[in-house]
C-alpha cells in the first residue's frame, strides 16, 4: 500500500508492522507524533501505551516490558535522548532488545526544539559510560523510517541489543510517499532450550544467548553489574568482566556484514566525494547530479548504518578522490570517523551549518565542491 | 517532467502548512511522488512560515531546493523570510493585499485577501492560492478537490479553489 | 515429620548463600518476614513473582539471594522497570524491594508517580537511614544529628517521611514497621501480596544500618532492635514518646488501606473505550 506519510508517522507504522506491542515515552518535540500515533493505535490492538513521568522512566519501563516478553520501543529527541543514555547502557549490559528512536533537533540543551540537526551522532555512539556499542540506523526518507524501524526490531530481537534509529526533524516532519508492504516478518528472540542453557553467555560471540521469559521458573537473574553466564554478579574478577564485555562488543562488531548498510555512487572514480547520512544525504545526491551536469566527476557514500561503521567504503571513495566533503547539520561529528578512515591520505573538509531549520541546499554544496576542487 | 517545486510563504495562522499538505496530497493522488516540508517556529504564533512541495514522476531525490518553479506568497513576512534565505522562483503569485514589497521574477499579483472577503471566504486565502496554482497548470483541480474533500469547511474550500482558478484564468 | 531443612530455603538460591550482608544486618529479618509470609500463604515456589530492585544493600535482598525472577536495575530505576514488567505481563506478581536512597532520593519521582497512578505493584522500602553500600553517607531519611560520612559534624537536614508523602497520593496501601515488629511486618507483607492484590502497596521497614548507624552509635544489633521498639509509637496514638522528630520517634502502623481500582483496572476500561471507538470524553 502506498501512503503519504511523515517520517514520524512512518516510524510508528514500521513499529506496528514489526509487532511492537509496548511503547513508553515522554512528550518531546520533534518526536511526539510517534507517541501520539502509538497512543491511539496500541490500546486498540492489545498493546500497551504508557506515558512515563520522564524519559528515564520511559527507557526503564521498556526494559522491564522487554524482559516480560514485549517488543518494546520509545521515541525521543536530544534532551530526552541524553536522559535515556544510562538506561541504554543497562540494556546493553543485560542484553535487552529495545528500539529507541531519536529525532534529532538543534542543541545543546533546549537549543531549538523545532529545528533539525545532526548533532547526536557521537552521543548515539558514545553516550553511555563504559565499553559498549549499539547498532545505529540512519534513515534519509520516510520510506527508510518505516523500513529501518522494522529492521531495528529484527536486529534487537536477534542480537538481544538495544538499537537506535537516528532520524531528524526534517525527516520526521517531512511528508513523502511510503510503500508499506502487506506483511512484515520480524523474528522473535530465542528462548533457552532448557533450564541449563545460560542466558548470559554464548559459545559463538556473533550469536546472542537465549532470553528466558519471566514467570516460567527459569529464575533468571538480570543485573547491570558484571555477571557470569547465569547472571550472578561478579564485581571483582578480571576474567568475568573481560569475558562479558568482550562478548558484548564482539556481538555487534563481528556482525558487521549483517548490520552495516550503505549506498554509493561513482565511489571509485569520483574527483570529489561526499560522505553523508540522514537528511543531509538527500542534498548530496542532488549536488552530485548538479556537479555531473557541469562535467565534474563526483560521487558519494551514504551511510545507512552509522554503527557498527565499516570504514572500507569511505576508504575506497578516498582512494580515487582529490577531496572528501562531509556535510553535516552541526559542527562536524561524522567527519571524525571519515578522517579516521582516510588517514590523512586525502583532504577531508566539513561543510557545517545548523540552526533555524536551514537545510544544506544542493546548490551550495555543489558550489562548495567546486571551490574545494579549485575551480570556483 | 523532472522534479518540480512549489513554495508557499506566509505567516502563522494563514494555513500555509495546511495548504502545502493538501497540495502534496493532491499531487500524490495524481500518482506522483512528492516531498513536502515546512520551516516555522511551532512555539511562536504569528511568525513567518514557509512550506514547500517537490514532486516528480520518480522518487524525489532531494526535498530541499532554493529555486522553485512557483511561489505562492500570502504575506509580507513570508516573502521577507524567503528573501533572507535567498530563495528564488521562476514564477510567483502574490497577494497584493498582504504583501507590500516588490516581488522579483515573473509575478502575478491579485488582491486575494479582498476577493476572499468579498466572496465570504476570509481566512481561506491559502486555498484560493492553491486554486491559482491549479489554474496555472501546476496541479490538477480535481485532485485538489479530492484532497480537500474531507477537510473542515470543505464546501468553502471548494469555492475558494474555484475562485483561485478564475483568477488564474483572468491572468492568462 | 519435621523437615531437616530450614523452611526458607525453598525460596532462596542455595548457591548464593551465605548472604553478603554484615553480621547483624536487619535485611535478614526482612528476608525472613518475606519467607514466612510466603510459607504461611502456602506458596510452593516464587515462579509467578518478579522481584525488581535498584542499587544498594536492600536491593540485594532479592538479587541474588531469592530464588525468583529478579531484575537488579540501575540506581533509582526499580519502579519504572517494575512498571514495564507489570504492564507487559499483568499476570506476574511484581514486587519492588529497595532502599531509602534508591527509592526515596534518586528514584523518588518514579515512586511518587507510581503511587499517584495506584500502579499495581507491591513496594518494600528498607530504610536503613544511610547509604550503607557506599560507606554510610547521609540519605533523605537520615535523622538530624546523625554522624555520616557526608555529615561528619552531624546531619542538619530535614529528613523525609516517605509514608506520609505517599499516603497523600492515590496509593492503596501504605504502612511502616520495623524489624522489631516482626509479626506486624510479616502480616503487612501478607496483606500487600495476598489480600490487596491491586493498586500501589507500600511498606517501609525502618531498619537502621548495623554498620554505619548502630555500631557508630555504640549499639549492638540486639540493642538497636530494642531501641527501635522503644522509639516506635503507633500511628493511632501519636505524640507519645519524644516528639522531637523522626530521630526520636518512629511512627509505625498502617497509614492507609484501601482497595480502589488499580492502574490496570483503569487502563482496561480505557482500552474498552478505545475499542468501542470512543475518543474524546
Amino acid at each position: 500500500m502506498r501512503s503519504l506519510l511523515t517520517g514520524n508517522e512512518a516510524v510508528a507504522e514500521g513499529a506496528l508492522a514489526a509487532g511492537c506491542n509496548f511503547y513508553a515515552g515522554y512528550p518531546i518535540t520533534p518526536s511526539s507524533e510517534i507517541m501520539h500515533i502509538m497512543a491511539e493505535r496500541l490500546p486498540r490492538r492489545g498493546g500497551v501505551f504508557y506515558q512515563a513521568e520522564d524519559e528515564i522512566a520511559a527507557i526503564n519501563a521498556i526494559i522491564g516490558a522487554s524482559w516480560a516478553g514485549a517488543k518494546a520501543m520509545t521515541a525521543t529527541s536530544g534532551p530526552g535522548f541524553s536522559l535515556m543514555q544510562e538506561g541504554i547502557g543497562y540494556a546493553v549490559m543485560t542484553e535487552t532488545p529495545l528500539v529507541i528512536v531519536d529525532v534529532m533537533r538543534a542543541g545543546p540543551a533546549t537549543g531549538q526544539a523545532t529545528k533539525p540537526a545532526q548533532g547526536d551522532v557521537m552521543q548515539a555512539r558514545w553516550g553511555r559510560h563504559g565499553d559498549q556499542v549499539v547498532p545505529v540506523l540512519a534513515p534519509s526518507t520516510p520510506q527508510e523510517c518505516f523500513d529501518m524501524t522494522v529492521r531495528a526490531f529484527a536486529i534487537a530481537e536477534e542480537l538481544r541489543t538495544p538499537v537506535i534509529v537516528l532520524s531528524d526533524e526534517f525527516i520526521g516532519h517531512g511528508r513523502e510517499v511510503v510503500e508499506i508492504p502487506g506483511r512484515v516478518e520480524v523474528p522473535s528472540r530465542r528462548r533457552p532450550r532448557g533450564r541449563g542453557e545460560p542466558p548470559f553467555d554464548s559459545p559463538d560471540p556473533r550469536v546472542a544467548p537465549p532470553m528466558p521469559p519471566l514467570g516460567e521458573g527459569y529464575y533468571v537473574l538480570v543485573t547491570g553489574s558484571t555477571h557470569d553466564a547465569y547472571g550472578y554478579r561478579d564485581t571483582r574478577g578480571f576474567e568475568t568482566h573481560y569475558r562479558l564485555v568482550r562478548r558484548l562488543w564482539d556481538k555487534i562488531w563481528l556482525n558487521m556484514d549483517k548490520l552495516f548498510d550503505y549506498e554509493e555512487r561513482n565511489a571509485e572514480e569520483a574527483d570529489v566525494g561526499f560522505v553523508a547520512f540522514g537528511s543531509t544525504a538527500r542534498s548530496v545526491v542532488k549536488a552530485v547530479e548538479i556537479l555531473e551536469a557541469r562535467g565534474v566527476r563526483a560521487g558519494y557514500v551514504r551511510l545507512k548504518t552509522l554503527w557498527p561503521l565499516d570504514l572500507r567504503p569511505i576508504r575506497r571513495l578516498a582512494e580515487a578522490a582529490r577531496a572528501i566533503i562531509v556535510p553535516e547539520l552541526g559542527m562536524g561529528q561524522l567527519i571524525l570517523d571519515v578522517e579516521r578512515a582516510v588517514r590523512g591520505e586525502t583532504r577531508v573538509v566539513g561543510y557545517n551549518k545548523v540552526g533555524g531549520g536551514e537545510p544544506i541546499y544542493p546548490s551550495e554544496l555543489a558550489r562548495f565542491a567546486l571551490e574545494v576542487l579549485g575551480r570556483a | 517532467m523532472g522534479e518540480r517545486s512549489i513554495l508557499i510563504a506566509g505567516i502563522g495562522g494563514q494555513g500555509v502548512v495546511f495548504a502545502a499538505t493538501a497540495l502534496a496530497k493532491a499531487l500524490f493522488l495524481q500518482g506522483l511522488y512528492v516531498a513536502q516540508l515546512q520551516s516555522y517556529g511551532a512555539e511562536v504564533r504569528g511568525g513567518a512560515v514557509l512550506a514547500w512541495v517537490v514532486y516528480s514522476e520518480e522518487r524525489v531525490s532531494c526535498p530541499f531546493t532554493d529555486e522553485y518553479d512557483l511561489a505562492l506568497i500570502l504575506h509580507q513576512a513570508g516573502l521577507e523570510e524567503a528573501a533572507r534565505k535567498n530563495l528564488a522562483w521562476r514564477r510567483a503569485v502574490v497577494d497584493s493585499d498582504l504583501v507590500g514589497a516588490e516581488v522579483p521574477g515573473d509575478v502575478d499579483v491579485y488582491p486575494v485577501h479582498r476577493m476572499a472577503v468579498e466572496a465570504g471566504l476570509e481566512g481561506r486565502e491559502n486555498i484560493v492560492m492553491l486554486g491559482v496554482a491549479a489554474g496555472l497548470g501546476y496541479v490538477d483541480l480535481s485532485h485538489l478537490e479530492r484532497a480537500l474533500a474531507s477537510s473542515r469547511g470543505s464546501e468553502e474550500n471548494l469555492r475558494a479553489l474555484r475562485l483561485g482558478v478564475e483568477l488564474a484564468a483572468r491572468q492568462k | 515429620m519435621p523437615s531437616a531443612e530450614h523452611f526458607a530455603l525453598k525460596y532462596l538460591r542455595r548457591e548464593a548463600l551465605p548472604t553478603a550482608f554484615c553480621p547483624g544486618c536487619f535485611n535478614g529479618i526482612v528476608i525472613n518476614a518475606l519467607a514466612k509470609a510466603f510459607e504461611e500463604e502456602g506458596v510452593e515456589d516464587l515462579r509467578n513473582y518478579v522481584f525488581v530492585s535498584g542499587i544498594g544493600c536492600a536491593a540485594w535482598i532479592p538479587s541474588p539471594f531469592m530464588k525468583v525472577d529478579s531484575l537488579h536495575t540501575l540506581h533509582g530505576r526499580a519502579i519504572p522497570v517494575a512498571v514495564g514488567v507489570k504492564l507487559a505481563n499483568p499476570g506476574l506478581d511484581v514486587v519492588v524491594v529497595s532502599g531509602d536512597g534508591d527509592l526515596g532520593s534518586i528514584g523518588l519521582g518514579h515512586l511518587v508517580h507510581a503511587a499517584r497512578r495506584n500502579m499495581d505493584l507491591a513496594v518494600i522500602m528498607v530504610n536503613n537511614l544511610v547509604y550503607g553500600m557506599t560507606r554510610g553517607q547521609q540519605s533523605p531519611t537520615t535523622p538530624p544529628g546523625l554522624w555520616t560520612t557526608t555529615t561528619p559534624y552531624g546531619s542538619y537536614e530535614y529528613p523525609m517521611d516517605v509514608c506520609r508523602l505517599l499516603a497523600e497520593t492515590s496509593a492503596n496501601y501504605v504502612a511502616r514497621w520495623t524489624p522489631a515488629h516482626f509479626n506486624r511486618l510479616k502480616e503487612s507483607i501478607k496483606h500487600m501480596l495476598f489480600r490487596r492484590r491491586r493498586g500501589f502497596r507500600f511498606l517501609e521497614v525502618v531498619a537502621p544500618c548495623t554498620t554505619y548507624v548502630s555500631r557508630r552509635r555504640g549499639l549492638r544489633p540486639g540493642e538497636a532492635l530494642k531501641e527501635l521498639l522503644r522509639k516506635s509509637v503507633r500511628l493511632e496514638k501519636p505524640g507519645k514518646p519524644g516528639s522531637g522528630g523522626p530521630g526520636e520517634r518512629i511512627v509505625v502502623g498502617v497509614f492507609k488501606d484501601e482497595d480502589k481500582p488499580g492502574y490496570l483496572d483503569l487502563y482496561y476500561s480505557y482500552v474498552e473505550r478505545a475499542r468501542r471507538g470512543g475518543t474524546h470524553g
